[in-house]
């Protein structure tokens, strides 16, 4: 392809005063080209995206958008791009078809045009029944959907998402994908960036980031060759003995296990693997996801550092969360409907599903922070209803965002919630150490909290969450926006809790995540749609090699079908 | 200027509008609420004031001057000991504002036509209070029948413009003023920092739609919630507070319809400095409400304060309005005497304006 590139970019970088969050970026996109910007929260995606869109001005380096220059004419960009900014971008209050004919408007689409375009657009996104509903009483895949029709109502040449599919549903997430591959056959560019490996794996180029700096930048499949020979597939009885064999070979970057006899592994080098012993005798190359190539180039240069492995755990009889019939209302919308659930002791519960499904609701009621509207639900033997006091002093509660105060040290927020469990002053240090060590986090991190990682934030709230040794976990997405290999270590320091006889309730919407968890509940507009191990729901389903998408994607048109038939 | 773009942008900005019950509740609702706390409220007028009558006297003209106090509406009498020393105390304690003092003798002065002086002390704690208590006092004592007590001089002075001194009179024209100073900067500086809030700027930048589009896009439609604000404040005004009117209503219409433009321009310079709703809205109290209630006249008169503040007043707008509007209201003045003050908000107008499209950013930053 020779015509003229619809992005040049020359050393685009950007500061923030002293403080730097992108650089070096050099990149080339071409007309018709998807082009993916792949890396962990804070790698400088929305940064970078930004400065693409003439909304963001460079302090370094030249970049040509459409062939205007981004810093003099970024007047001519803003009119001739379509920029989606993560989270929700349109206007709530409005109904959907006002929405799109608002953002047709500023854009100066001639009438006749809108109408056509609309049509086919809200088709395409299967919006067109919702046409008077107001955006905010949609949900969140369907906003996600309008948005992108709205950014493609004026036919741009490019089009610039940031984390479009960020928790949406998995279906959503495909149609999501449609429409933007009907977008791509128009010939439009797409530069978007993604935590998702799958979309980075189905983009024509990607640009790994981490720390602002650029990692690989290339076509999936070269990066994906530049990786083979450092990828195994590690095939075992004895996943434990395997995995503590993995943790002490120095060539070893990091490991997954995929299933009851699987562990993937990660090596520094490619090349003949080290003999690992008894345990990892059947280790066989296997092709590199992106994943791989993730964790493989993001590693190259970072410090070694030791992982815990999983430990053995043992099944233990002792309910700790039993929930029975709870349903939560709010005015008509039902958000937790009719959900039985119980965990075990040393258990670990994942509530996967999109968002809007019910599972921060559910979680919430479980805590006692949520009173249900009906139903029954027992923490360690207390009602979560009427004794609140006791259920609050057995459970440990990561919400999503973390909550640690931002601008208090790592230290003085462990201080802090350790007063509010009311660990006794002579006990705080040994409590603190102790809970740091389970969690994977120095107490030394230095400075404010708001300067931290969100990998650390993340580490830091979970000790600052079992300080007071609470005999069950839950954690509300703590996995998202953080880096594919924060999260393997975070799921490691979770097993290690839940051995020592911690039940633990986690929801997410990585669905790969799955393979972690010992039972898990599927979750659909606030119904526990399938509850149970990952073979059993398979086995239900009839499909044993499927992914865990495939078989979420089952039990939903299951659902459907059934909500059809009624 | 593409008047499509700008059409299209104010009508999403209305429908947002009417689609959020508080900012409807605030729009409409909150301005009687402050016109009638502060209507109510706010009074300079002196009535019942509590007056301790000491008559030494005890003649039939000491009690024919003591009915003549007590006959207004501005006294109220709380006792009447003989001995001065209980009067001071109660004025001491506050229980009395003024203490009205007849000495012996005073029947018999009158009816030889000498001078008859009575003592006539006022509690200066509340100066403005005392002034009006001692200003109604001497009033009374001038009608005393035969103009027969002790004053050297008596002058006759007449009240213009408000002769019977209602404060409310006074009082509601300047809250027009201030009322449209406080809510419709708030409201337009909230929509604004909500969208920044919201993330749905975003979109906006990265639009055709260019910075003048944009500040007039926003300006029309709260300018016209500004307008009903004004609308309302006015009728509960004449109607309710039955507040004569001496001038040209469609004047007084006219120039508040300037002025709301003012006030709404001088929120959106607010939203382009910040990004958070709670910093638009303690920055425009700031910059907007405060100053207007102490340095526009609307309670302390402007030429009474020193040179500095004198000049710090005349940079708020809120000052001219409460000329134009008490002016037009009280005095039935027209656009002859009031022309600078309509000059100086047009000039004020189009400098905030142009101050504000000039330091939007289409950009984060």
């Amino acid at each position: 392809m020779n015509a003229a590139p619809i992005i040049d970019a020359q050393g685009l970088g950007r500061r923030y005063g002293r403080r730097t969050v992108l650089r070096d970026v050099s990149i080339q996109v071409g007309p018709g080209e998807v082009f993916g910007v792949v890396g962990p929260d804070g790698a400088g995606k929305t940064t970078l995206l930004q400065i693409l869109a003439a909304i963001l001005r460079p302090s370094f380096g030249s970049c040509r958008v459409l062939g205007e220059d981004i810093r003099k004419h970024a007047d001519r960009v803003q009119a001739r791009v379509g920029y989606m900014s993560q989270g929700f971008s349109l206007y709530d209050r409005l109904t959907v078809a006002e929405n799109i004919a608002f953002a047709s408007a500023i854009r100066d689409v001639p009438k006749d045009a809108f109408a056509a375009r609309k049509t086919e657009l809200l088709a395409m996104a299967g919006l067109e029944r919702f046409q008077d509903r107001r955006e905010g009483a949609l949900s969140g895949g369907m906003r996600k959907k309008l948005a992108l029709c709205a950014n493609l109502i004026h036919e741009p040449p490019l089009l610039i998402l940031d984390e479009p599919s960020l928790g949406v549903d998995p279906l959503s997430r495909r149609e999501l994908w449609r429409i933007l591959d009907s977008a791509r056959k128009e010939g439009r560019s797409i530069v978007f960036a993604t935590s998702y490996m799958d979309e980075a794996d189905a983009s024509d180029r990607v640009l790994l980031l981490r720390d602002g700096q650029p990692l690989a930048l290339g076509a999936p499949s070269e990066l994906r060759s530049a990786a083979r020979g450092h990828v195994y597939s590690v095939r075992t009885t004895n996943p434990e003995a395997a995995e503590a064999a993995l943790q002490t070979s120095p060539r070893v970057l990091s490991f997954q296990r995929r299933s009851s006899e699987e562990v993937r592994v990660q090596f520094r080098s490619a090349g003949e693997p080290p003999d690992l012993g008894l345990h990892c005798r059947e280790l066989k190359p296997v092709e590199p996801s992106m994943e791989d190539v993730f964790t493989v180039v993001s590693s190259q240069d970072a410090p070694i550092e030791a992982v815990q492995a999983t430990p053995a755990r043992g099944p233990r009889s002792e309910v700790l969360v039993a929930a029975t019939h709870v349903t939560r209302q709010f005015g008509d919308f039902v958000a937790v409907d009719d959900v039985t659930v119980e965990v075990k002791a040393g258990e670990v519960l994942g509530l996967l599903g999109p968002n809007g499904a019910g599972k921060t609701t559910l979680i919430r009621i479980l805590c006692g922070l949520l009173a249900p509207s009906g139903g029954q639900a027992r923490i360690a033997g207390f009602d979560v209803a009427r004794q609140s006091e006791q259920v609050r002093a057995s459970i440990g509660y990561v919400s999503q965002k973390f909550s640690l105060f931002t601008d208090l040290t790592a230290q003085e927020n462990l201080t802090f919630f350790g007063r509010a469990y009311g660990v006794p002053p002579s006990e705080m240090a040994a409590r603190i150490a102790w809970a740091c060590e389970r969690a994977g986090v120095s107490t030394f991190e230095l400075g404010l909290v708001r300067s931290l990682s969100s990998a650390i934030r993340q580490r830091l709230a979970l000790a600052c969450a079992i300080l007071h040794r609470p005999r069950v976990l839950f954690l509300d997405e703590p996995t998202s926006g953080v880096d594919p290999l924060s999260r393997f270590r975070f799921w490691r320091l979770i097993a290690a809790l839940a051995s020592e006889g911690v039940a633990v309730i986690v929801s997410t919407h990585y669905l790969e995540e799955a393979t972690y968890c010992d039972r898990l509940g599927l979750m659909m507009d606030g119904r526990m749609i399938a509850l149970g191990t990952l073979q059993a729901l398979k086995a239900d389903l009839g499909l044993a090699d499927a992914r865990v998408e495939d078989v979420f994607l089952s039990f939903i048109a299951r659902e459907r079908v059934k909500a059809d038939a009624a | 200027m593409k008047v499509a773009r700008i059409f299209a942008f104010a009508r999403k900005e209305t429908l947002e509008i009417i689609r959020d019950p508080i900012t409807v509740w605030i729009a409409l609702f909150m301005p009687l609420v402050i016109l009638f706390l502060f209507g109510y409220a706010l009074s300079f007028d002196v009535k019942d004031a509590p007056l301790i009558i000491v008559d030494h006297d005890k003649s039939a003209a000491s009690r024919a001057l003591s009915d003549q106090f007590l006959n207004t509406t501005y006294f109220r009498q709380v006792g009447a000991p003989d001995d001065e020393r209980i009067a001071e105390h109660a004025l001491m304690q506050g229980e009395a504002r003024a203490v009205l003092s007849i000495p012996p003798g005073f029947g018999r002065r009158l009816r030889q036509g000498e001078a008859a002086p009575v003592e006539f002390l006022v509690d200066g704690t509340y100066a403005s209070t005392a002034a009006i208590v001692s200003a109604y006092g001497r009033a009374i004592m001038y009608a005393f029948p035969r103009g027969t007590l002790q004053l050297p001089v008596q002058p006759e002075v007449r009240v213009w413009y408000n002769p019977q001194l209602r404060s409310r009179d006074f009082i509601v024209p300047g809250l027009f003023a201030v009322i449209l100073m406080a809510f419709p900067p708030l409201l337009t500086a909230l929509a604004v920092s909500r969208e920044k809030e919201l993330g749905t700027i975003a979109q906006i930048y990265a639009s055709p739609l260019t910075k003048p589009e944009f500040i007039v896009g926003k300006l029309l439609p709260y300018a016209a919630i500004a307008f009903l604000q004004l609308v309302i404040v006015l009728a509960a005004g004449f109607l309710w507070f039955k507040v004569p009117m001496h001038g040209s209503l469609a004047l007084l219409v006219a120039l508040g319809l300037l002025y709301v433009l003012c006030t709404v321009s001088i929120g959106l310079l607010v939203s382009t400095l910040v990004r958070t709703q709670v910093a638009a809205m303690l920055v425009t109290l700031i910059v907007t409400l405060m100053p207007s209630f102490l340095f526009s006249g609307f309670i302390y008169p402007i030429f009474t304060m020193p040179p500095f503040f004198q000049g710090y007043s005349a940079r708020i707008p809120t000052m001219y309005f409460v000329n134009i509007s008490r002016g037009i209201v009280m005095r039935g003045t027209g656009l002859a005497e009031l022309w600078i003050n309509v000059v100086v908000l047009a000039v004020y107008t189009a400098v905030v304006l142009t101050l504000a499209t000039l330091l939007l950013k289409k950009r984060i930053a």
